[in-house]
């Protein structure tokens, strides 16, 4: 419920149900019965936030405390930020519409650095200040978890707590001991220091940062008897782990609108760019017979028709046959279809394919990421072109007429003839197509490839590694462009600024907050949106604050360096990371961990489990 | 396969989901009241489901019509309890019948607006203006259709209208022509009036109370 003061205002902004809550399953409770508030914030639009698994996980784990109530926040679009600020409406809850700065905790997720500016934008909005320190009082304390807290580093200042690793666990031991504390009357300061005793939790203003002349960082230490290193929270069992059976059900058509259940976490796969593959180590996995429960009772509940079984490489789940075996009977009677996202083109039976579509028929993506073998060596991904067109060749005899392709530039050792290859590799998709002797008459074939810019990303391989400039990624978006010579493929680029923005941030420190707070005065939000990215006023904030962007892109770091994302624990050791950085550039591959294991180190965080290899001596 | 009408009631923060919106929310909500649905037969199979007459962003409907096709057996209470059941907050099934007009004998609606205004005078003086200019028969407004704007005379489309002051509040009764052919959104009626006069509302509420064929009586 929005607040009676906006009523006369929501026919004027744009979709209006962003801002009104009051969606199928959303949770109201007596708020005199709860003890902790907790606004669960995600610093997009709605459509966006309500699309993330994230939120739905947690936002189910606070309500089924009967002490605590959770609520959503998005970030408002600027139609209606500016209606908010004229007419003094600070930022509230959908399901209350009570003003969050009155709220006990403020968690934020924070799944992509180009989000940084819309945190700043919300604390502001909700009427609160920017800066940690300057929020005296014990509540709100605002939190921060997801995968950009494996380097909190640029957003130090304004967090209170954050949380690396998995937050089913840790969530209620901080609500516990805030519910504690917030009893006893106790301080902000006191509370932070008992909160940092727990694993998994981070607490940016007991850490000092000294800086060598060079800006490298010098040390990390910690004080008030915060541990040195922060080790990630990790929850050991899935099948036991909290999941939702309820989704909230928005009305507004939102990027992802379906059931969605974890079937794994981790990845058996060892890319070198992804970030996503090591920060989730080691892997644990969900057993076929709790994922078909869950997926069944968030149909029931919600009335979605498609389920998508989600994990960082869908095709690697042990039983995914077994799985989806067991669940077509219901599915096709309920007119459900299943949808896998993330499919590796060298290990997903085709007959399995040919099941899935009983219902509705998905597009089919692959994901070679480089354009010759030698480059994806390189990175590890270990696919061969064969595997690609023999896959493709599958796809087009089984009716498919188009197929997207997703690749990267940028990466590590590339020259001209892998950025050819690209084009060459599409170019062969389409020749396969027209080798398939069933192929419909008078039909076409189209082949998109999408071209990403990689973003060296702390806790890779890659983290060392110096980031093409924007004008370089340009220079090799055309080159790519021109060496297409059919219009059967069609190439869409992402903008290199918005790649180098994040790679500031991905690899950056504490310097950065002035140039974020600058940035945010300076009218800087939504950067993630190409139409409301300025790279101007962006450059005129790093200059204002004399930092040179580029010295946390541009430059190879030295193994020996110290990282500003050190003093954090995700079980991968950096030994492991450095030699498979020097792999990467001997061109020399390491087998997935189905085929041997690595020694990533990572099952450390897990008593020495691994669910890929079992148990192992540690 | 047998056709269903269901009459829902759509209020509250209901009206802030668009058209576009609402079939999915109910499609949504037939699936989870288990209702033993008709599916088309195409490639993409989908529930058949029809909202014989949109309504606006914003606007109340007290009994707006929804066409759904169902397979087996199933007693119109049974479906209406399941429906209730399983509805978001502001959307309430209030009736399921044999649908007994044709959906194109649709051919008017009667609405009541509420237009508060920012004291007595203003509501008075809108009031008699707006009542006396429909009665006279003209009122030019530029009009948004497939073919692109053009200029009609709203009055012709006004079967009805009635306005009365209470207060700061004018209340209006109107019934307005509807349907595939010729259609007047009560929102275009007031904005047009609003304009004549110059005057703005601080707040304005607008119910669709019935749907009317051709000759006013009730369409069912």
């Amino acid at each position: 419920m929005y607040p009676k003061k906006l009523e006369k205002f929501l026919l004027k902004v744009q979709k209006p149900g962003r801002y009104t809550g009051g969606e199928l399953n959303s949770v109201v409770k007596d708020k005199s019965k709860v003890d902790i508030r907790y606004a669960f914030c995600f610093p997009d639009t709605y459509e966006i936030g309500m699309s993330h698994l994230g939120m739905k996980i947690l936002y189910s784990l606070v309500n089924a405390r009967e002490d605590a109530w959770c609520e959503r926040v998005f970030a408002p679009w600027t139609d209606m930020e500016a209606v908010m600020r004229e007419n003094d409406i600070l930022l509230y809850g959908l399901e209350s519409g009570d003003e969050i700065r009155n709220f006990d905790i403020l968690g934020f997720t924070m799944q992509y650095e180009l989000s940084y500016t819309n945190v700043l934008n919300m604390l502001d909005l909700a009427g609160l200040p920017l800066r940690s320190k300057d929020r005296t009082s014990l509540t709100p304390v605002v939190i921060a978890g997801g995968a950009c807290v494996c380097n909190a580093e640029p957003m130090a200042e304004f967090f209170d707590i954050t949380l690396p690793g998995d937050g089913e666990e840790v969530t209620n031991e901080l609500i516990d001991l805030l519910k504690e504390y917030k009893a006893k009357g106790a301080s902000k300061q006191e509370f932070l220091q008992a909160a940092a005793q727990i694993k998994g939790v981070y607490v940016p203003s007991l850490y000092e940062v000294e800086y060598n002349e060079d800006n490298t960082v010098k040390s990390v230490n910690p004080t008030c008897g915060a541990p040195e290193k922060v080790e990630k929270r990790n929850v050991a069992d899935l099948d036991s782990m909290f999941s939702p059976s309820e989704f909230v059900v928005p009305f507004l058509e939102v990027v992802h609108d379906r059931t969605t259940v974890e079937i794994f976490r981790g990845c058996i796969r060892g890319c070198r760019f992804c970030q996503a593959g090591f920060l989730n180590r080691p892997l644990r996995r969900k057993s076929p017979e709790v994922v078909e429960a869950q997926c069944k009772a968030i149909c029931d509940s919600t009335g979605y028709d498609e389920i998508s079984l989600c994990s960082l490489s869908t095709s690697d789940y042990k039983g995914l046959e077994k799985l989806i075996t067991n669940m077509l009977p219901w599915t096709i009677e309920e007119k459900i279809n299943i949808a896998l996202p993330s499919l590796r083109a060298d290990n997903f039976p085709k007959e399995l394919m040919e099941k899935l579509n009983a219902v509705r028929r998905s597009g089919l993506t692959f994901a070679p990421e480089a354009g010759t073998q030698r480059l994806r060596d390189v990175i590890n991904k270990n696919i061969t072109e064969k595997e690609v067109l023999t896959t493709a060749a599958q796809a087009f005899s089984g009716g498919w007429t188009a197929v997207k392709l997703y690749f990267m530039i940028g990466l590590p050792t590339e020259t001209e003839e892998d950025i050819e290859g690209i084009a060459n590799l599409a170019q062969a998709v389409v020749d396969e197509y027209y080798k398939n002797p069933d192929k419909p008459k008078g039909k076409s074939v189209s082949v998109s490839i999408s071209v990403a810019s990689l973003v060296p990303k702390p806790f890779t391989p890659f983290q060392w590694e110096p980031q093409d400039k924007p004008d370089v990624l340009i220079e090799k978006q055309n080159y790519l462009v021109s060496c297409v010579k059919t219009r059967k493929v069609n190439v869409s680029r992402h903008v290199p600024w918005t790649s180098f923005l994040e790679g500031v941030f991905a690899r950056g420190d504490r310097r950065l907050a002035d140039v974020i707070e600058t940035a945010w005065r300076k009218g800087c939000k939504f950067d993630g949106w190409a139409e409301c990215l300025k790279p101007d006023m962006w450059e005129e904030s790093f200059a204002e604050n004399g930092i040179d962007p580029y010295f946390y892109t541009a430059r190879r770091r030295e193994y020996d360096e110290i990282l500003p994302w050190d003093h954090m624990d995700y079980g991968v050791t950096k030994k492991f990371l450095v030699n498979e950085n020097k792999k990467a550039h001997k061109g020399e591959t390491t087998a997935c961990c189905r085929e041997k294991c690595a020694g990533c180190g990572a099952n450390k965080l897990n008593g020495g489990v691994c669910d890929e290899i079992g148990k192992t001596v540690v | 396969m047998k056709s269903v009408r269901l009459w829902f009631k759509k209020d509250g923060l209901a009206v802030y989901i668009s058209h576009l919106d609402m079939n999915r929310c109910m499609t949504r909500a037939v699936r989870r009241a288990e209702i033993p649905l008709w599916y088309t037969e195409g490639f993409n199979p989908h529930p058949y489901m029809t909202f014989l007459m949109p309504l606006p962003l914003g606007q109340v409907g007290m009994r707006e019509p929804l066409d759904i096709r169902i397979e087996g057996e199933m007693s119109f209470g049974e479906i209406k309890k399941r429906l209730n059941a399983v509805m978001p907050e502001g959307i309430e099934i209030i009736d399921v019948a044999k649908p007994e007009c044709k959906p194109n004998a649709i051919a008017a609606a009667e609405y009541e607006i509420i237009a508060e205004f920012a004291n007595e005078g203003e509501a008075q003086g809108f009031a008699l203006g707006a009542a006396s200019l429909i009665e006279g028969g003209v009122l030019n407004a530029e009009k948004r259709s497939k073919r692109g704007i053009k200029t009609v005379n709203l009055c012709e489309m006004v079967r009805k209208f009635e306005a009365e002051a209470k207060g700061n509040e004018v209340f209006i009764t109107t019934i307005l022509a509807a349907g595939n052919t010729v259609n007047l959104n009560a929102e275009l009626l007031l904005s047009a009036l609003l304009s004549q006069f110059g005057a703005e509302t601080e707040n304005t509420v607008i119910v669709r109370t019935k749907l009317l064929q051709e000759n006013l009586s009730i369409f069912e």
